[in-house]
């Protein structure tokens, strides 16, 4: 049995839908970390990292 | 802890930034004179070297590669050092970063010409300067990380991670789409296939523009805009959300290039979801860079850089919200291989890209220079309207082309007839345009042009000797003390107290401060996204169903198609029948993936300014396509088509046939006595071909490259009307 049969017959389609619903989530927590209130005060100090030199 | 002082290298950012405006003028340069070939086609000169299937990579290339390319080194270099508090790790990788990429920018301009080319568009370069872009590239992340690890300043600013994402994507990227197995020094074949092909290639060229021509340049412009507005950018939150973004989303987006063609109807259904999930991160930071301009929009009015920033966002906005729009189904429909996609490619590039640069070439010339000023602020001023003004001729000219001709190719008369079927009719009524599009880029060079000036002359006005550009910092502690983070409460088999640990996400802050475990996660979410996409439509075999009568190229047709590829016919045709009504009546029956399966590489093209060729096999007798490239206005009066007269001179290199069908065979080309005689075959072939020819009244042509061409060109889109039974004089068994 060759590889391509073999993946052909584990249905695989619908494996980037999860993926997309997974990536989603992981986004969405990402947001709602950096919105996190705690953390103005780093936020603070990074955005003025430019103006530094 | 101890102060340290240390030096910037900006000896390396002043050559990058040379570079930048050098090959700024080639490639915008470049791109004038192929915009006036298809206005004035007299302009082909009839010399081989100078057509426009073989400029137009040249162009493209010029433009992302040498002109961006360097503008992007440019940028990191400098805003790199700064905010790493850190000098480069080697001055040497630096230099030979520097001298590498621009060697290998002149082979590109040497090679293309001369037909030199993989024919995958932004990938075209052929295996050798492959090898040597992937060289250069890992000096430049050897250089970049090396620093990253001797930095002073613990955070990394958001601009490295822009950076860091730029590095490792574009490794992933240009690696793996320009797998190929070499026949020659100047000539190798595709590992993928048909399909396969065309998704590793639009996989690339979209992730091309996400991470050479996004990430980057929002690297600079979270840098540069702070700089020269000389306050923080507008929230920092936004900024970081800008990023993953990007990295989580962007990279799905690729299919929606192939809409409508023989890519399986999930994936690029699934590319078209996630482009429209990007429309609002992107504008999160379009939104973000202009607010950074808050109470400083007074200073906008008198500087110069300011202003091309400005516009340059706002092209990013435009060109973020018209992304994901094109790439809705119906609306590809229209606008897909038309002049749509080329006004939008031009509002980012010229826009965003170009602005943004010249941007920071303005605001970097007098401090690497150490000028304390530009020389002239007016020139640069006159630069900022002539540009802004030439970009809105050109867009403006080309969608107004793009929407045009899209109509016109799907209007139908009241009978049920295309109102059009004559395709250089809807080529002719775009040339009022073309004009409108010519004057709008020759503005938009000559302004590139001051930009030389204006940096040649501030360069002149440098002091004798540079001084050295010092600056001090405590050194980094070995190891970083902070807050221990608590365990999730509850334990880990709380699932609650799990997911509120990751919400809380102070792991992440440690990501930030890690570039070792960032750039890990970084690379692994760019290359999961990828292989979920990929893996499917290589793997299940129901998505390229195969055709049993489609058979590989005879070696002569081979040797033909090698030819097509070499002078970049799919610059400007398409081999890819849409299953669209319109289309199937204008070329035939629509294009199914399994006639592709031995398409080394791909030829579907992007933009039809000439008509789809995917069915012209036994469309027109040999002697019209003789006669056709001889000069295409013998055939179809007005064409804009260059002659490819020399076709009828030069002879077919018989002895590198066998190669090419060796090399093929490898592949898994399933060639069978064309394995021991393939210039046998091929001679056979070529010459029942010359023989007809001759018979219908045309020319002695035996041996010439012409009719390899035409035993391509006849082949094209046959097989699926042949019974699969067929025994055809075929290479296969």
């Amino acid at each position: 049995m060759r590889l391509s049969e073999l993946m052909s017959n584990m249905d695989l389609a619908f494996y980037p839908q999860v993926a997309l619903v997974i990536f989603l989530l992981i986004f969405a927590v990402v947001c709602v970390r950096v919105f996190s209130r705690k953390r103005s005060k780093e936020y603070e100090r990074a955005s003025r990292l430019p103006l530094e030199d | 802890m101890q102060t340290e002082t240390f030096s910037y290298d900006d000896a390396i950012t002043r050559k990058f930034a040379w570079a930048t405006v050098i090959w700024a003028l080639v490639g915008t340069g470049a791109g004038l004179f192929i915009a006036l070939q298809l206005a004035f086609p007299a302009l082909n000169f009839d010399l081989p070297f100078l057509t426009f299937g073989r400029l137009r990579p040249l162009h493209t290339n010029a433009a992302i590669f040498a002109f961006a390319g360097n503008a992007i080194f440019a940028g990191v270099y400098y805003s790199s050092q700064r905010l790493l508090k850190a000098r480069m790790f080697s001055d040497k990788l630096s230099s030979i970063h520097m001298w590498g990429w621009q060697l290998i920018i002149v082979a590109a301009a040497v090679t293309l010409p001369l037909g030199i080319t993989q024919s995958k568009e932004y990938a075209e370069l052929e295996w050798p300067i492959d090898l040597a872009v992937a060289i250069i590239w890992l000096v430049f992340a050897v250089n970049f990380f090396g620093t990253i690890a001797k930095r002073r300043e613990r955070h990394m600013y958001v601009a490295i991670w822009f950076y860091i994402a730029t590095i490792v994507a574009i490794t992933i990227l240009y690696v793996l789409n320009n797998l190929a197995l070499p026949v020659f020094a100047s000539k190798s074949y595709s590992v993928y296939a048909g399909v396969q092909d065309a998704f590793m290639q639009w996989w690339y060229g979209h992730n091309a523009v996400a991470f050479f021509l996004t990430t980057p340049f929002l690297g600079m412009m979270y840098y540069f805009l702070p700089k020269a507005a000389e306050r923080p950018v507008f929230s920092y939150r936004l900024s970081i959300l800008h990023f993953w973004s990007l990295v989580f989303i962007y990279i799905w987006a690729g299919p929606h290039h192939l809409h409508y063609t023989a890519l399986p109807e999930w994936a690029s259904t699934l590319g078209m979801v996630f482009s429209l999930m990007l429309w609002m991160p992107s504008w999160g930071g379009m939104i973000n860079g202009l607010l950074t301009l808050r109470g400083a929009w007074d200073r906008v009015a008198k500087d110069p850089v300011l202003k091309f920033f400005t516009v340059g966002v706002t092209f990013y906005g435009m060109s973020t919200f018209e992304g994901p729009m094109l790439s809705i189904k119906s609306v590809n429909s229209l606008s897909h291989y038309t002049d749509w996609t080329i006004a939008h490619v031009h509002a980012g590039a010229l826009g965003w890209n170009g602005f943004l640069a010249f941007g920071m070439v303005y605001w970097l010339a007098p401090r690497i220079f150490q000028t304390k000023k530009l020389w002239s602020n007016k020139l640069a001023e006159a630069h900022f309207w002539i540009g802004t003004i030439g970009i809105l001729f050109y867009i403006v000219a080309i969608y107004t082309a793009g929407v045009t001709q899209g109509l016109m190719w799907r209007a139908f008369d009241d009978t049920g007839r295309l109102a059009y079927p004559d395709f250089v009719e809807t080529v002719l009524r775009l040339m009022p345009m073309y004009y409108v599009r010519a004057v709008g880029g020759a503005m938009y060079v000559v302004g590139v042009a001051m930009c030389l000036v204006n940096f040649v002359m501030t360069w002149r006005s440098r002091p004798a000797e540079y001084a050295e550009v010092r600056d001090s910092a405590p050194a980094l502690a070995p190891s970083y003390e902070g807050k221990p983070i608590p365990p999730p409460a509850g334990g880990w088999v709380n699932p609650i107290g799990v997911f509120y640990y990751f919400i809380r996400a102070d792991w992440h802050r440690i990501w930030e401060r890690a570039p070792v475990k960032f750039t890990v996660w970084t690379t692994a979410s760019v290359l999961v996204a990828s292989l979920f996409e990929i893996i499917p439509t290589f793997m299940i075999e129901s998505n390229v169903p195969t055709i049993a009568s489609v058979k590989p190229y005879s070696p002569l047709e081979l040797y033909g198609r090698d030819i097509y590829v070499s002078e970049g016919c799919y610059n400007c045709h398409s081999q890819m029948v849409r299953p669209i009504r319109m289309e199937t009546e204008r070329y035939g029956e629509y294009s199914k993936p399994g006639e592709f399966v031995y398409d080394r590489p791909f030829q579907w093209g992007s933009r039809r300014i000439g008509p789809d060729l995917h069915r012209v096999g036994g469309k027109y007798p040999h002697l019209w396509h003789v006669r056709h490239m001889e000069n295409p206005r013998s055939t179809t009066p007005r064409s804009i088509m260059p002659t490819y007269a020399w076709m009828l001179e030069n002879d077919i290199q018989w002895d590198t046939i066998q190669p090419r069908i060796d090399a093929m065979a490898m592949l898994g080309v399933p060639y069978g006595p064309a394995l021991a005689g393939g210039e046998m075959m091929a001679r056979t072939q070529a010459d029942e071909i010359a023989d007809e020819i001759l018979t219908q009244g045309g020319p002695d042509l035996h041996g010439k490259d012409i009719i390899a061409l035409v035993a391509y060109l006849q082949r094209l889109g046959t097989d699926i009307q042949k019974a699969a039974q067929d025994d055809r004089p075929v290479a296969s068994n």
